[in-house]
């Protein structure tokens, strides 16, 4: 009943992917002309409302550990939030401007679960080191979503929040369950599989 | 502000230790399996990782139901670095609770229990033994659980079935805030309901349980199964909520509302009714908390949805008190079948603590019942009168009070042993029945 956590991986890769392709055709057209069909506003606030649902069924399924239910659970809820959020302000739902930290503060969550619940050294396995990479990319990536919010237009802050999430999603297709890092491999971690 | 900048480094750095400091070993396979009943004793029990792991001599302990140990001591596998095992006694016909700590090579801990039965069904993790039973924080998570369902199914069940076409853009927006409050506090709620629950069967410190596994509690228990449907359903109901107040569309709330309705059976699967006794018990139980859930969370919602509007107020109150009547025939009605079901002796009711509790809540329900009586007979005919409608919200907010009091008694019993039927003769096999109740000593 449980999938490989490499399978979940690669799924949620593949939705952060579209997501962080989203964001830079927005950065590199620039808001106005992204917006000028209405749909397009909603596209990358609805795929990441939907990947937080899709993090639900992970928070039940990997009970492994306390502290990795929580962390999933934590992901499904900031991931949820901020794509609600966003929903809300495209739609004029929701008209304080302060909704806008919602991004930042799901980025910085989702870093620092991360972090925590990997239990092992970056180069103890590939798996480890991807959640470290992750973790730091996405709590120090926080900065430019987090500059989003107060200057809206800049192409710098709106394409480094693009970038950190294709930074991630190709982070979490490199992930394998028992697999090298650099030719790094912990006798610990188990026989390489792949 | 300097404090603060002083606090980064310190906060980047404790997120980078965890990191070299947490490393544990997870558990992949257990021989014998996981709640498994077995035909014949095993001579060994083994359990299998995902990493090199080492134990201590008493790393692995099995005890029978008497908390007797019936295991030898714990040694590695010869050839397979991430398996140990523990050799057993000749095992006699009993259920048995494995209980193991293993060491990766890393030197960090991991710890997790389970059952199996040889010859009869395996127990529940919650009566393994060394299991403790429910505390006062769990019956206050699960009051506020009750609570939450209240919100969420009432809240959907009054905006569907008692404001129809009419709410005002106020009276909406209170609404969604509400059933949204509902249906966060579900998911919440039933996270920390399960880690407590988890909790009781692992008997670790805080440290040690954020790396307990989880896994046989969450996969092989009733307990974890309500948990597991009810998490992905509340998530499901909170998107359909959303959407509706996204797009203003009224027709997806009411999948929202039949699905949370639904859930509510994960909680009747997984209490008393549920042991072994047929369907029915557990469709009487669902039914009595369906109807208790959107009378309270009808309740609530008419002191707290449309409070503000006196034109409003008046229209729902008139159309809640039309379906309140209803709704408590059956809560009444699918109460005393239980009552029924579950005491197979009238004075059980006074001289057991259960019985005793049951009747505490049964006072409070007829005063319940007496208010909402009063309401529909005397004050609904005078709602027109001014003096009436401003004393109205007071009434209803102490009518709501003794609900939502029920709903903390009613969490006590859900938590507590009812009973036990006499059991059935034994069978010429000499099988012991299905729903013998494990009476483990609690030692923590």
């Amino acid at each position: 009943m449980q999938p490989p956590a490499e399978h979940v991986h690669w799924l949620f890769a593949t939705g952060i992917l579209f997501l962080g392709l989203l964001l830079l055709a927005e950065a590199v057209v620039g808001r106005e002309v992204w917006r000028r069909r209405r749909w397009r506003a909603y596209l990358w606030p609805a795929l990441l409302f939907g990947l937080g649902v899709l993090m639900w069924p992970v928070m039940v399924l990997f009970t492994n550990s306390t502290v990795h239910m929580l962390a999933h659970s934590a992901w499904a809820q900031v991931m949820m939030l901020a794509g609600a959020a966003e929903l809300g302000l495209v739609s004029g739902r929701l008209r304080h401007e302060a909704w806008r930290l919602c991004v930042p503060l799901m980025l910085a969550v989702s870093g620092a679960a991360f972090l925590i619940h990997e239990a092992n050294p970056w180069l103890y396995s590939r798996s480890a080191f991807v959640h470290h990479l992750c973790g730091w990319i996405l709590l120090v990536g926080a900065i430019f979503p987090l500059g989003a919010a107060f200057k809206p237009r800049s192409w710098v802050f709106a394409g480094g929040y693009a970038l950190v999430m294709v930074a991630v999603s190709i982070a979490l297709f490199t992930s394998r369950d028992v697999a090298p890092v650099f030719g790094h491999l912990d006798p610990a971690a188990g026989v390489q599989h792949r | 502000m300097r404090r603060l900048l002083l606090l980064a480094p310190l906060a980047a750095a404790a997120l980078a230790v965890p990191g070299a400091a947490w490393a544990h070993a997870t558990l992949q396979r257990t021989t014998p399996g996981v709640g498994a009943r077995l035909p014949v004793a095993p001579r060994v029990v083994t359990l299998s990782f995902d990493q090199s792991v080492r134990t201590l001599p008493n790393g692995i302990r099995v005890y029978d139901t008497a908390g007797k140990l019936v295991s030898g001591v714990a040694r590695g596998v010869p050839g397979d670095p991430r398996s140990v095992e523990v050799a057993l006694r000749r095992l006699p016909k009993g259920a048995y609770t494995v209980r193991w700590s293993a060491i990766s090579n890393d030197s960090h801990v991991g710890h997790g229990v389970f059952t199996f039965g040889v010859r009869v069904k395996a127990p529940a993790l919650s009566q393994a033994y060394g299991a403790s039973g429910p505390t006062a924080s769990e019956h206050v998570v699960r009051w506020l659980y009750f609570i939450c369902l209240a919100l969420v199914t009432g809240g959907l069940g009054f905006r569907l079935l008692v404001l129809r076409g009419d709410a005002t853009p106020a009276a909406e927006r209170r609404f969604y805030r509400l059933t949204g409050a509902g249906v966060i506090g579900a998911l919440e709620v039933g996270i920390v309901a399960f880690l407590l629950r988890a909790q009781d069967a692992l008997q670790l410190p805080f440290t040690s349980f954020l790396y307990g596994d989880l896994s046989p509690f969450a996969h092989d228990t009733r307990f974890g199964e309500a948990f597991v449907a009810m998490e992905l359903g509340f998530a499901f109901v909170a998107a359909l909520l959303f959407l509706s107040w996204l797009t203003g569309r009224r027709s997806l709330l009411w999948p929202a509302f039949l699905l949370s309705l639904g859930l509510g059976s994960g909680l009747s699967l997984a209490s008393h009714q549920a042991d072994d006794r047929g369907w029915l018990p557990s469709f009487a139980d669902w039914v009595h908390l369906s109807a208790a859930t959107l009378w309270i969370g009808g309740l609530l919602s008419l002191g707290l949805v449309v409070a503000g509007d006196r034109a409003l107020r008046r229209t729902a109150f008139w159309r809640f008190s039309e379906i309140a009547g209803p709704l408590v025939a059956l809560v009444v009605a699918a109460g005393v079948y239980m009552t029924f079901e579950r005491f197979p002796a009238l004075d059980d009711l006074w001289t057991l603590g259960y019985g005793r509790l049951l009747l505490v809540k049964l006072g409070l329900v007829a005063l319940a019942l007496a208010w909402g009586a009063f309401h529909h007979v005397v004050i609904r005919p005078r709602l027109d009168r001014p003096a009436v409608a401003n004393r109205l919200s007071r009434s209803l907010a102490g009518e709501a009070a003794v609900a939502v009091s029920i709903l903390l008694l009613a969490a006590i019993l859900v938590d507590s042993k009812p009973p036990a039927k006499p059991a059935p003769p034994r069978a010429a096999t000499g099988i012991a029945p299905s729903n013998t109740v494990l009476q483990a000593p609690i030692r923590p």
